[in-house]
């Protein structure tokens, strides 16, 4: 007898197939229908949909919402061309806090559903308090549900997460993303416990996927190859919410043999490009809101470059975002070769305060994979904090004092990940401080 | 998963969101269905076959466990073990005759509540073997999810206009908004146009081309004479992209009639009343599909044995969610030819040409050409005939053969002439004749109405 393939939950007597869900589930399994046509339509198509839903958004801003009444004053008569849309003056993170209660629409449409708010973790520990709907709710799980579904997980194993917010828990499912299917249960841990004791605590849950920060799970691998553990069980790791370093990929396929699948969300828009099904590229969820990486001028990046991103939510109501620069930094990548029509995006580098600045004023993203240094002395994380044009202070956790020589061979090996004979001091921490919403970021710079 | 062909966006209800749409309840049911559909027909025949075995076990204990019939006939069976073939294939057949005679003992006496109502209807079948049957609500979910496949598999443009010629007391003739109600809970979808085959040829065709419909459906026989009619006369609907035929099996050429009178292609697809949709033609072929998912179809032949691809065998089915009324291993009364795997991707079961009902046209004393009705749904009211065929003699004579499991009363012989009379709607001379039996022609069509007036 040949095994099913995972089938919806059916809640009719005696109909297991095809399911028949509840309503819920029916609206979910007819987005994730919608989604399977919408994700290889041409891009003219998949923008001409975006700007008709555009239009929608627009007009409710408009006359809904006190800050975009004013802003856009002069767009009363609407939005029907890309060129209009990119002529919108952006909105930064500052101006949406400023603006607060005026953010808001007047008057949500009450089909959306229960007003939902937000708070966003915000690594400068500046929240961004925004509003969603139950639709935009479900809209989310819908494109979680959508990431499932490309990365053909297993409904049945065991989902283990390390979070912030949150205590330590166990569920008999994965929640409500895949309430339309059975799952197997889900355990979670707060991040914030010693990091041997996580490791542990997977080692005794035996999960089929691990969900952490990127730099949590980098971590996590790294310290398992360490100690000579491995997780036989797992059959991926998800990574979210952080930058994801490419050397975090390899370690984790060291350590416990799998892949990681990352994706790209924040708070305030949800999921904005989940990892393509067949590369390492983030797929744009273009049904979901529009993406544009601009280039300093404004001026849309080509592929290749690095520019910051602009965001308009195309789903949310109750306190729409239009051309929001999220404060993020990322590369346009060449059309993805999977054949999906929604634009990629090779890597998220980080945030403007992730960006070097050399005396000589070159800027980039810097990257010191740890194989650079890892074997020069028993460093267990690294934070580099750019405080001068010309200084930079490596902070270092360690179990012991630097010996002999390790310092200056570090500082060498630094210099030469950033390729500038930077000023580098050595200072060892006993952990490093995470930001709000516990991220961790391995470059500042407190010059920006 | 694979590409999705069609790639209309659904109707949304909800306020400022057209896209991804957000449809009403029953519009999500269906994308629901459409969604699985979509998975399944790309399954292996053997993950198929493992679904189809799942959903038979419910249905065979549901059967076995409220169904008079069913309590004796699979009391041999291990039904709180998976469900295999083998052991399937050893429950005996369920013919016609079983339903004639012993429709309450086929009746649930707990049809789950969340199916829906119940409701009965009859079926004049493919070989003039009458039967009453039992449906519920559900089954009705699962008729319009096919129809949407069958528009989605053929990439109909939803905005289209469709024009229907069904036979009489069907539908009134008129016209509509949408497509029906199969389609309207998910899409957005032009005006529909409606007539009926008792109106004459010339009367079709003439509203046919006042219509002028981007898709037309009608019973094969009706759309050949509509075909010819036009050829004859060199009228073409503009707009005409495709015509969609039901009910009977196709004329041998009636595809390039078709084709030489419009220059469209035909689709065709095999249901009945009492199973729903047996197989929809292939998008890239003139074969059909097994609705695996609604039906556990089996084709066998003259040793009671699975057909090999090329070979004609009976049509037995099995529809996996009719809870009110059970048909396990119904002898639909068809022939049809197993065909070899499809190129087009698709694992469901191929058809390759059915063997079932034809008719000859009507020829009325004055002349003219009609798609001939005569009650023949409302025959299974009549519960001695088991069989029957209507031949046309003359263009004023028609004799009636039944098989019968006694002789009529003279009350209900006057009864059914009268059915068939106010159905032909002309006062023919209507005879009866009782036989033993009534056999198919060459090539395994049964035909219900013959006409043997010269053309």
């Amino acid at each position: 007898m040949n095994a099913l393939p995972q089938l919806p939950r059916s809640i009719c007597s005696g109909v297991e197939w095809p399911a028949l869900p509840d309503d819920s589930s029916a609206q979910m399994l007819a987005l994730q229908y919608q989604f399977e046509q919408s994700q290889w339509w041409s891009p003219e198509r998949l923008q001409d949909l975006q700007l008709q839903q555009f239009a929608q958004v627009f007009q409710h801003a408009v006359t809904t919402v006190p800050y975009y009444r004013e802003r856009f004053a002069s767009w009363a008569a609407g939005i029907t061309s890309w060129e209009q849309y990119r002529a919108l003056p952006l909105s930064a993170r500052r101006d949406i806090q400023q603006a607060g209660a005026d953010m808001h629409s007047t008057a949500p449409p009450p089909g959306h559903g229960a007003l939902v708010t937000t708070q966003s973790s915000g690594s400068t520990g500046n929240p961004l308090v925004t509003r969603g709907t139950a639709w935009t709710q479900l809209l989310w799980h819908a494109l979680l549900l959508r990431d499932h579904l490309w990365h053909g997980r297993d409904f049945s194993g065991k989902l283990a997460a390390i979070r912030s917010k949150t205590e330590g828990l166990s569920a008999p499912s994965w929640g409500p993303a895949t309430a339309a299917f059975h799952t197997g249960p889900s355990v979670i841990r707060n991040l914030t416990v010693d990091l041997d004791e996580q490791l542990h605590w997977l080692v005794r849950e035996a999960p089929d996927y691990v969900l952490a920060h990127a730099t949590h799970i980098q971590a996590l691998a790294a310290r398992s190859i360490e100690l000579g553990i491995t997780l036989p069980g797992v059959k991926e790791a998800r990574t979210y919410g952080e930058m994801l370093r490419a050397e975090a990929r390899d370690i984790v396929r060291r350590a416990w043999g799998v892949k990681i699948v990352d994706s790209y969300s924040s708070e305030e828009l949800g999921y904005m490009a989940l990892q393509c099904p067949a590369s390492e590229n983030y797929h744009v969820q273009s049904e979901s809101l529009i993406v544009e990486v601009l280039d300093e001028s404004g001026a849309p990046c080509a592929p290749g470059l690095i520019g910051q991103v602009v965001v308009t939510t195309l789903q949310n109501f109750a306190m729409p975002l239009i051309r929001y620069a999220s404060g993020d930094f990322a590369e346009l990548a060449e059309s993805c070769l999977c054949g999906r029509g929604l634009p990629a995006l090779r890597r998220i580098v980080g945030r403007q305060r992730n960006m070097l600045v050399r005396p000589d004023g070159v800027r980039y993203w810097p990257s010191f994979p740890a194989q650079a240094w890892a074997d020069i002395a028993p460093v267990l994380q690294v934070q580099l904090v750019q405080d001068a044009v010309d200084h930079i202070e490596v902070r270092a956790v360690m179990a012991r004092d630097f010996a002999g020589d390790e310092g200056q061979r570090l500082i060498a090996a630094f210099q030469a990940c950033l390729d500038y004979p930077f000023r580098i001091t050595l200072r060892r921490v006993d952990a490093i401080a995470v930001g709000a919403g516990g991220k961790y970021e391995d470059f500042v710079s407190l010059l920006s | 998963m694979h590409k999705l062909a069609h790639t209309a966006v659904p109707g949304s209800a909800l306020q400022h969101v057209l896209w991804p749409a957000v449809p009403g309840t029953e519009g999500a049911r269906m994308l629901a269905m459409q969604y699985q559909f979509a998975q399944s027909e790309r399954w292996s025949p053997e993950v198929l076959a493992a679904a189809q075995f799942a959903q038979l076990g419910h249905l065979l204990r549901h059967a076995q466990a409220t169904v008079p019939f069913y309590r004796e006939r699979l009391a041999g069976l291990a039904l709180d073990r998976p469900l295999d073939a083998a052991t399937f294939s050893r429950i005996p057949l369920l013919r016609r005759q079983d339903i004639q005679e012993k429709f309450d003992a086929l009746c649930s006496q707990a049809v789950p509540a969340d199916h829906g109502q119940s409701y009965p209807g009859e079926s004049s079948g493919s070989t003039g073997r009458p039967i009453r049957y039992l449906k519920t609500e559900l089954n009705d979910v699962f008729w319009h999810a096919f129809t949407v496949r069958d528009h989605l598999w053929q990439r109909r443009d939803f905005s289209g206009k469709l024009a229907a010629i069904r036979g009489p007391g069907r539908l009134q003739p008129g016209s509509g908004t949408g497509w029906g109600v199969s389609t309207d809970a998910a899409f957005h979808t032009g005006p529909v146009a409606m007539s009926t085959t008792e109106q004459s040829l010339a009367a079709q065709v003439e509203w046919l081309m006042r219509e002028n419909p981007e898709y037309l459906m009608g019973i094969a026989s009706n759309v050949q004479e509509l075909a010819r009619y036009c050829g004859r006369q060199g009228l073409r609907p503009s707009r005409l992209r495709e015509v969609r035929t039901y009910g009977e099996v196709l004329h041998p050429g009636l595809r390039s009639t078709v084709r030489a009178a419009w220059d469209v292609p035909v689709t065709d697809m095999y249901s009945c009343r009492e199973g729903g949709y047996l197989a929809l033609q292939c998008p890239q072929h003139e074969h059909y599909h097994v609705q695996a998912e609604g039906v556990y179809l089996e084709l066998l032949n003259a040793e009671g044995q699975l057909c090999s691809p090329g070979e004609l065998g009976r049509v037995v089915i099995t529809p996996l969610h009719a809870f009110a009324m059970p048909l396990i291993r119904y002898e639909v009364g068809d022939y049809a030819e197993a065909g070899a795997p499809c190129n087009c991707g698709r694992g469901l079961p191929v058809i390759r040409c059915i063997a079932g009902r034809v008719r000859n046209m009507l020829r009325l004393p004055g002349g003219g050409l009609r798609y001939p009705r005569f009650g023949e749904y409302q025959f299974g009211n009549f519960e001695a005939v088991r069989q029957f065929q209507v031949v046309q003699k003359s263009l004023s004579d028609i004799e009636v053969a039944l098989v019968v499991a006694r002789p009529l009363q003279p009350a209900e012989t006057e009864a059914l002439r009268a059915l068939i009379l106010k159905n032909l709607g002309y006062p023919f001379n209507v005879s009866f004749v009782y036989r033993d039996a009534i056999p198919r022609s060459a090539g395994g069509k049964y035909e219900d109405f013959r006409s043997e007036v010269a053309a």
